[in-house]
C-alpha cells in the first residue's frame, strides 16, 4: 500500500490538477472557509479535546479558530495564516474574555463593546468607545454588520484619496507579523492559505471601512453600488492606486516569506446574487479585470502561490475573465445558485479552475438536513469535483451558527467514506 | 407641459436630476400627477423591472433608476395625499428581527413604490409588534418579510405566528424573501407567496393585492 501524501503535498496536487491520494480538506484556513466560534467550541467538545475557549479571528462574523488539535481531529489539510489585525483595525493580541450568548469566547484586548439601549451590542473601530462604533450585532445575534458612516459626502467633490485611507504599505512590523504568522502555519506541514489583505478591491464587506474612526470617501453600501455604474473614474481612481499599493506590498511580504505560502486569498468581492450576478461581464472587464490581472500577473510572475478568488453566487459567467486574469482558484463555488451546476462546471471549468468550496450546501443541507442528506450531498460532490484533481472540499462558504454537529461530523465522515471508496 | 416621455427615459436611465427637473416643470404647468405616475414612471419601472430579468440591468442599474424615480415620487406624494388618492395596495415591509441586511429589501421596496403601491419601510431588524401595528393602525394590507440568514429565517415564522395571535393574519397577504428563502420554506410557514427576486417581488405584489383586502 502506498503511503500517504503529506497533507501539504495532497493539497499541492490538487491544486496542480493531479489527483491527490484523497480529497484534501480545508475548514478554518481564511475567512470564507471557516466555521462561527460557537461552531468550533461544540467540535471540541464533541471530539474531547480540551475544554477552553475559543478565539475569534474574524469579530465581524465571529470565526473560530481552528487549533491544531481540532484539525488533526477534523484531519483537515490547510493552515491558515492568523490576520496581525482585525478588519475593526485592532491588533490580535491580549486576548480576553468575552461572553457571547452564554459561551466563553476570547477575543483580543482592544474588542471593546458596549450595549445600546435596545440591547444590541456595538463594537468600535480600533477599540476606541469614544469613537462612533462601527459594528452592531443585534441582541441575541450571532455576528457583527457594519453600521455604515457617511458622514462627509458631498458628491460634487468627491476625492478617491478619501477611499484609499485604509489601504497603506506594509510596515517592518506587518512584514515581520506576517513572515512570522506564515512560518507558523508551514510548521504544522499542512499547505498554507495565506491572506494578506489590500487586494480586495471594491469588497462591499470592507467599503464600511469600519477599521476607521472617521471614514471618508464612499462609505454608503447602496452609494458605492451606484458609483459602479454612475461613478467610474473615480472607482477607477481608487482601484489604481490600490493596485500600486498592493503590489508594493506583495514584494516586500514575498521577499519575506518566499515559497512557504501555497496559496493567497485575494478577494473576496461579491459578483454574484442567489439568482444573478452584481454587474455584467462588460463591466467586470472595464472596472476590475485591468487590476486583478496586474496582481495575479505579478504573484504568477514572481512566487510559486496560487492565486484564490472567492466570490459568492451565480458567477460562473465570470470564470473566464477569472482564468485570463490569473485566478487559479475559486470559492465557495455556491453550487444553489442559478447556473452554478456542479457537474457542469467540474465539465467546462475543471481543468483550469480549482474549486475550493462546493463541497456541501451551508443555506440548506448543512443547518436543515438530516445526516443522511449530508452524507448524501457531500458523496455527490466528491464524485463530480474530485476526479482529476482540482477540488479541496470545503463547504460552501462559513459554516453558520446553529447548524449541528452531528451534520459537520456526517459531512467529514462522508468525505473520509469516498476517500476509502 | 415638458415633453414627459423624458421622464420615462430619466426613470430608465437612472437620471434623478432629469426626472426631478421634468416633474417640477409638469407640476409648475398643471399636470396631473396621477398621469405622470401612472403613464410613464410605472411603465418606466416595469421596464427597468423587465431588464432587471433579463439580465441587461444588474443592481447599481436598479438602484439608480430606483434613486430617479423617489426623487419624482418625493415631489408628487403631498399633491396625491391632497386629492385622497389610493395606492394599488399598502405594503409594510422589513427585514426580520435579528436580521440587519436590507439591500435586497431595498430594492423591492423601490419597485414596489415604483410599481405604484404605497410602502412603509421600517427597515432592518424589525419585531413582529411593529409589523402588526402597521396592520392595525396603517392599514398595510400586504406584509413584505425578508431574511438574508439561516439563523434568522425562523424569525420569518415568528412573525407570521404572532400575525395569527394577534387575529389580523386573514386582513392581509405575507410575501416572503432572501437569499436561503425557498418557495417550500414560504409554504411550510405558511406565507401567501414567495419571489427570489425583486422585480418578480412586484408582480406577486399585485397578485396578492387581487385576492386582498383593499386598504
Amino acid at each position: 500500500m502506498p503511503a500517504l501524501l503529506t497533507s501539504r503535498q495532497r493539497v499541492l496536487d490538487a491544486l496542480s490538477h493531479r489527483e491527490p491520494d484523497r480529497v484534501p480538506v480545508d475548514l478554518g484556513s481564511t475567512s470564507v472557509t471557516g466555521m462561527h466560534v460557537s461552531v468550533v467550541a461544540a467540535l471540541r467538545d464533541y471530539y474531547g479535546l480540551e475544554r477552553r475557549p475559543v478565539k475569534v479571528h474574524e469579530p465581524m462574523q465571529m470565526l473560530g479558530v481552528v487549533e491544531d488539535d481540532l484539525a488533526a481531529a477534523l484531519e483537515v489539510d490547510v493552515a491558515g495564516m492568523p490576520r496581525r489585525k482585525a478588519h475593526f483595525g485592532f491588533t490580535f493580541d491580549n486576548w480576553k474574555p468575552w461572553n457571547f450568548n452564554g459561551l466563553e469566547v476570547l477575543v483580543p484586548g482592544m474588542f471593546n463593546v458596549t450595549e445600546a439601549d435596545n440591547g444590541d451590542i456595538l463594537l468600535y473601530p480600533q477599540g476606541d468607545v469614544s469613537a462612533a462604533p462601527s459594528g452592531r450585532m443585534p441582541k441575541g445575534g450571532y455576528f457583527f454588520d457594519a453600521i455604515v458612516r457617511q458622514n462627509h459626502f458631498d458628491p460634487d467633490h468627491l476625492d478617491p484619496e478619501d477611499n484609499l485611507e485604509e489601504f497603506k504599505p506594509v510596515s517592518d512590523d506587518d512584514v515581520a507579523s506576517i513572515s512570522a504568522a506564515v512560518r507558523e502555519a508551514q510548521a504544522t506541514g499542512r499547505a498554507v492559505a495565506a491572506s494578506f489583505g489590500g487586494t480586495g478591491f471594491g469588497d462591499i464587506a470592507a467599503v464600511p471601512a469600519v477599521g476607521l474612526k472617521d471614514p471618508r470617501g464612499i462609505r454608503d453600501i447602496t452609494e458605492w453600488y451606484i458609483s459602479l455604474r454612475s461613478r467610474r473614474s473615480y472607482i477607477h481612481a481608487v482601484f489604481e492606486k490600490q493596485c500600486e499599493i498592493a503590489l508594493g506590498n506583495l514584494a516586500r511580504i514575498h521577499a519575506a516569506v518566499g515559497d512557504a505560502v501555497d496559496a493567497v486569498y485575494l478577494c473576496g468581492t461579491d459578483f454574484g446574487t442567489q439568482t444573478s450576478a452584481f454587474c455584467s461581464v462588460a463591466t467586470f472587464r472595464e472596472l476590475w479585470f485591468p487590476y486583478y490581472k496586474a496582481i495575479c500577473g505579478w504573484v504568477h510572475a514572481n512566487t510559486s502561490w496560487k492565486c484564490f478568488k472567492h466570490s459568492c453566487g451565480s458567477v460562473e459567467r465570470f470564470f473566464e475573465s477569472f482564468i485570463e486574469a490569473g485566478f487559479d482558484i475559486v470559492n465557495p463555488v455556491q453550487c444553489s445558485a442559478a447556473g452554478m451546476n456542479p457537474a457542469t462546471l467540474k465539465q467546462k471549468y475543471g481543468d483550469r479552475l480549482v474549486f475550493w468550496g462546493g463541497g456541501i450546501d451551508t443555506q440548506k443541507t448543512l443547518p436543515f438536513g438530516t445526516s443522511a442528506d449530508v452524507r448524501e450531498e457531500t458523496l455527490r460532490r466528491c464524485e463530480i469535483f474530485a476526479p482529476g484533481g482540482g477540488f479541496v472540499f470545503n463547504p460552501v462558504h462559513n459554516v453558520q451558527a446553529g447548524t449541528p454537529v452531528q451534520n459537520i461530523v456526517a459531512m467529514l465522515d462522508a468525505v473520509k467514506e469516498f476517500n476509502h471508496a | 407641459m415638458p415633453d414627459l416621455q423624458k421622464l420615462y427615459d430619466a426613470v430608465l436611465s437612472g437620471d434623478r436630476n432629469t426626472a426631478v427637473a421634468v416633474t417640477q416643470e409638469a407640476i409648475a404647468t398643471g399636470g396631473d400627477p396621477l398621469e405622470l405616475i401612472s403613464k410613464y414612471m410605472v411603465p418606466a419601472m416595469d421596464e427597468v423591472g423587465r431588464l432587471f430579468e433579463c439580465e441587461e440591468y444588474f443592481v447599481p442599474e436598479l438602484l439608480l433608476s430606483a434613486r430617479a424615480m423617489k426623487g419624482s415620487l418625493e415631489l408628487l406624494r403631498p399633491l396625491l395625499a391632497a386629492r385622497g388618492a389610493q395606492p394599488v395596495g399598502r405594503v409594510v415591509i422589513g427585514t426580520v428581527k435579528g436580521d440587519l441586511h436590507d439591500i435586497g429589501k431595498n430594492l423591492v421596496a423601490s419597485l414596489l413604490e415604483g410599481g405604484g403601491f404605497e410602502v412603509i419601510d421600517f427597515g432592518a431588524d424589525v419585531a413582529p409588534e411593529k409589523f402588526i401595528a402597521a396592520v392595525q393602525e396603517k392599514g398595510a394590507n400586504i406584509v413584505a418579510l425578508s431574511a438574508l440568514l439561516t439563523v434568522t429565517m425562523p424569525a420569518m415564522r415568528t412573525t407570521i405566528d404572532a400575525l395569527k395571535q394577534a387575529g389580523v393574519r386573514e386582513r392581509i397577504k405575507v410575501m416572503v424573501g432572501g437569499a436561503p428563502v425557498t418557495e417550500q420554506f414560504a409554504a411550510e410557514i405558511g406565507a401567501d407567496g414567495y419571489s427570489d427576486n425583486a422585480s418578480a417581488a412586484v408582480t406577486l405584489a399585485r397578485r396578492l393585492t387581487a385576492t386582498a383586502v383593499r386598504p
